[in-house]
């Protein structure tokens, strides 16, 4: 292996925080939902990577598993985005406020 | 510099301006797409970790299925660009600096507990990790009853997507 | 290939089976009636008291099932798993009476199969959450709780508020599951393995780099946070609570609640621990200082839960806050980190699912009839329905924890277990959040009793069915809050985690 494994936690750490900067800036629900899928990945980028160091199949196994996850996710928060753009007409989570935030 | 070590970068690289953009970007279709861009590379830093079959399921589910679905919901529901986000930009400043903090603190962690020293990596055993033999033993033996669950999880969810977007039961 | 020990384990888990089958067989059903949908909750029903019957047989069991030479085990049955199972499966029977009963539910009457089915997939996801030992089975099956509760928060869809609560709820529930991710990964990282058991050996026999360690841990504990609502991690509870359907409001505040607590103190108890002392306190792996961290976090949870519901005018908002606040009260047993808080832990739960159910019951009936959760709506309950008023009183006289009701005896033993811990300074702070409690639920009594009622308001009867299941709420309440020694002996049987 000649790339050192610090390399690829840094990086897969640098993807999580640019997902929570994304979800803490974007306002618009279905970026939201990307910027979530972005945090899935790197956690996802750091299993394979201790999975593929310590050469124990269970890190990527567990990958095939957020990925179930992941897409069934997908497919139930686009629901509720469309479930909620046919009542307000809006994806916009500021003015999705008859409850107070 | 070694053939890994370049690739390595090139996919680092390609990686962490896409989902830089990807957040950045006010068209979400463009957020999409570059989010599509961050997930293909990820598969090729997949390859390079010798996970064969975690790789090629990345494209097919995440880059294939997911995305898609993303999209189609975008040309769907034709969402206006936004505007807000740069009405309040000093919290968006803000929220970058955290970002920045917080992702200085975990490089310090990483670096400082030297994952590295701990682990013999053994290439062979990392390849033999990373084949759909080993893989699907793990799943079909020890791993039997999360996959179960996993079963009734894709029920749920395809029942609640269905009974959220379906407009009217008849 | 040897399958062998496959089947031998199945014997272990017969309550997850039972409700999986009665899952499909709802499905199945749903298909093959039709229109006919009135049969639904009585296959649920079934399919609960057939779970019933396995979970009793577990108070006697003590393994791990699915071990194979490679693998230490997926789940566990165990006594205290029995526990919190058995209160998932209790609070779901009345749930399901609930909804057969709930004018909101009645009106999507065409989506009962898809209901009733939800409602399943968040008991089957209990029960693994519940009985897991595995990080991948605990990932999956905290997942399958969410995605089922996102879909139901969101099930009345023509509520505008609903739709709203299910995109809050899914929201914070993907950021946060996402972050638990992230420390489970690092937690892979540090030890190879995502079994809890073989986590537990390895943190006991080798040096773990500290750093790294209390990371994933305060990672990890961000999703299990979430679900449990405690106090950095609680801006989702109020919004969903209030516009959620009021039957799985009841739901998630009672069955969500008590699968996070036993995820929670079996996820510190088998994966941090060093040994149990004599006395009964737990000796930790010091990594990071439990004990703060847990005292920090309660203080934090239950004072701003119960300060926020002063200024609630929305019953189901205002019991959000107060749920906010009881998960607070909870965390004090766990800062005490040894057997005797853990019984405190068991005996406040036992009490306060009855007594929320039985709130949100009254909350329920009053809103069928008059449309409205308004505190300032229900002046002079007291006097035109002197039971619902008298039923409701009981319930929120247990909620601040006075005698002679079962919630005085949740607290008592909570505070006995802090003075034993020589917390004195801490039992006082929870002393007086009580007193500040016992203010906002003053107020609805107040509305209740000691204003005129506009004239018609309240013209309506209590049919016999729901009085008998109100009576069979508030009786517990009064009777436990005199003879305890049963809910005591039982808490005490049921402490018992396996390994330790």
């Amino acid at each position: 292996m000649h790339v050192p494994i610090e390399y690829f936690l840094v990086l897969s750490a640098f993807m999580f925080i640019t997902g929570v900067a994304g979800v803490l800036t974007r306002r618009n629900a279905i970026v939201i939902f990307m910027s979530v899928e972005l945090m899935l990945n790197s956690a996802n980028l750091t299993l394979v990577t201790f999975s593929s160091y310590i050469g124990n199949p269970v890190g990527q196994l567990f990958v095939f598993f957020v990925m179930t996850v992941a897409a069934a996710e997908a497919a139930v928060g686009l629901a509720i985005i469309i479930a909620l753009f046919r009542n307000k007409q809006t994806m916009n989570v500021d003015e999705i406020n008859i409850l107070k935030w | 510099m070694s053939l890994e070590l370049f690739l390595f970068l090139v996919f680092a690289a390609v990686a962490a301006v896409s989902g830089i953009l990807m957040i950045t970007r006010s068209e979400v279709v463009m957020a999409a797409l570059f989010l599509i861009l961050n997930l293909a590379s990820l598969a090729g830093l997949y390859l390079l970790l010798n996970a064969q079959f975690i790789a090629v399921v990345q494209v097919i589910v995440y880059a294939g299925a997911i995305m898609v679905l993303f999209l189609f919901v975008i040309m769907l529901l034709r969402p206006e660009h936004e505007k807000i986000v740069t009405k309040i930009s000093g919290i968006r400043t803000f929220a970058f600096i955290i970002a920045a903090l917080v992702f200085v603190q975990l490089a310090y962690v990483i670096l400082k507990s030297h994952p590295g020293s701990a682990l013999n990596s053994d290439v062979t055993a990392s390849v033999n990790a990373g084949t759909v033999e080993s893989i699907g033993t793990e799943l079909y033996t020890n791993y039997i009853l999360p996959f179960e669950a996993a079963g009734f999880l894709l029920l749920a969810a395809t029942i609640g997507a269905v009974v959220l977007a379906k407009r009217k039961f008849e | 290939m040897n399958v062998d020990y496959l089947v031998n384990s199945l014997y272990l888990i017969k309550p997850e089976l039972a409700i999986a089958s009665a899952l499909v067989l709802l499905v199945l059903i749903d298909l093959i009636m039709g229109n006919n949908k009135k049969f639904l909750p009585y296959v649920a029903i079934a399919g609960l008291i057939a779970a019933a019957y396995f979970i009793i047989g577990q108070f006697g069991m003590n393994s791990l099932a699915f071990v194979s030479k490679s693998n230490k085990g997926m789940i566990i049955a165990d006594p205290f798993g029995a526990f919190f199972k058995g209160i998932v499966v209790f609070a779901s029977l009345f749930v399901v009476y609930f909804s057969i009963k709930s004018d909101e539910i009645k009106a999507s009457f065409e989506r009962h199969g898809e209901y009733y089915t939800l409602i399943f997939g968040m008991i089957l996801g209990m029960f693994f959450m519940i009985s897991a030992s595995d990080l991948i089975l605990i990932y999956i099956s905290l997942e399958l709780v969410s995605f089922s509760s996102y879909v139901l928060a969101g099930f009345t869809k023509t509520a505008l508020r609903n739709s709203e609560a299910a995109l809050k709820y899914v929201i914070y529930g993907g950021v946060s599951s996402g972050i638990m991710l992230f420390g489970i990964s690092i937690l892979y990282g540090i030890t190879g393995s995502t079994n809890l058991y073989e986590i537990n050996s390895l943190i006991q026999s080798s040096s773990i780099p500290n750093l790294t360690f209390i990371l994933s841990g305060i990672l990890i504990f961000v999703g299990i946070g979430y679900k449990i609502s405690a106090a950095p991690f609680h801006f989702w509870t109020p919004d969903v609570y209030e516009g959620a359907p009021i039957t799985i409001t009841a739901f998630l505040s009672v069955a969500s609640k008590a699968a996070g607590f036993a995820l929670l103190i079996r996820f510190i108890k088998i994966t941090f621990i060093k040994s149990v002392d004599s006395a009964g306190y737990w000796q930790l792996v010091d990594l990071i200082d439990w004990k703060t961290f847990f005292i920090f976090l309660s203080i934090i949870t239950m004072t701003l839960g119960n300060f926020a519901a002063l200024w609630q005018d929305n019953l189901k908002r205002m019991l959000a806050y107060s749920s906010i606040a009881h998960a607070g009260y909870l965390l004090l047993g766990m800062a005490v980190l040894s057997n005797q808080g853990m019984i405190a832990i068991i005996i406040y739960f036992a009490v306060y699912a009855i007594t929320n159910l039985g709130a949100f019951f009254v909350v329920m009936l009053i809103a069928n009839k008059i449309g409205s959760e308004n505190i300032d709506d229900y002046k002079g309950l007291g006097y035109s329905q002197p039971f619902l008023g008298v039923s409701l009183a009981i319930f929120l006289i247990s909620l601040t924890g006075l005698p002679p009701t079962a919630g005085f005896i949740g607290k008592l033993y909570l505070f006995i277990a802090l003075v034993d811990a020589k917390m004195i300074t801490l039992a006082v702070i929870a002393l007086l959040n009580s007193v500040v409690a016992l203010y906002y639920y003053i107020r609805v009594l107040k509305n209740l009793f000691l204003s005129r009622p506009a004239n018609g308001t309240f013209e309506f009867k209590v049919s016999f069915s729901n009085g008998l299941v109100l009576v069979l709420l508030a009786a517990p309440i009064i009777i436990l809050g005199i003879y305890f020694t049963p809910l005591v002996d039982l808490a005490k049987n049921s402490m018992q985690i396996l390994g330790f």
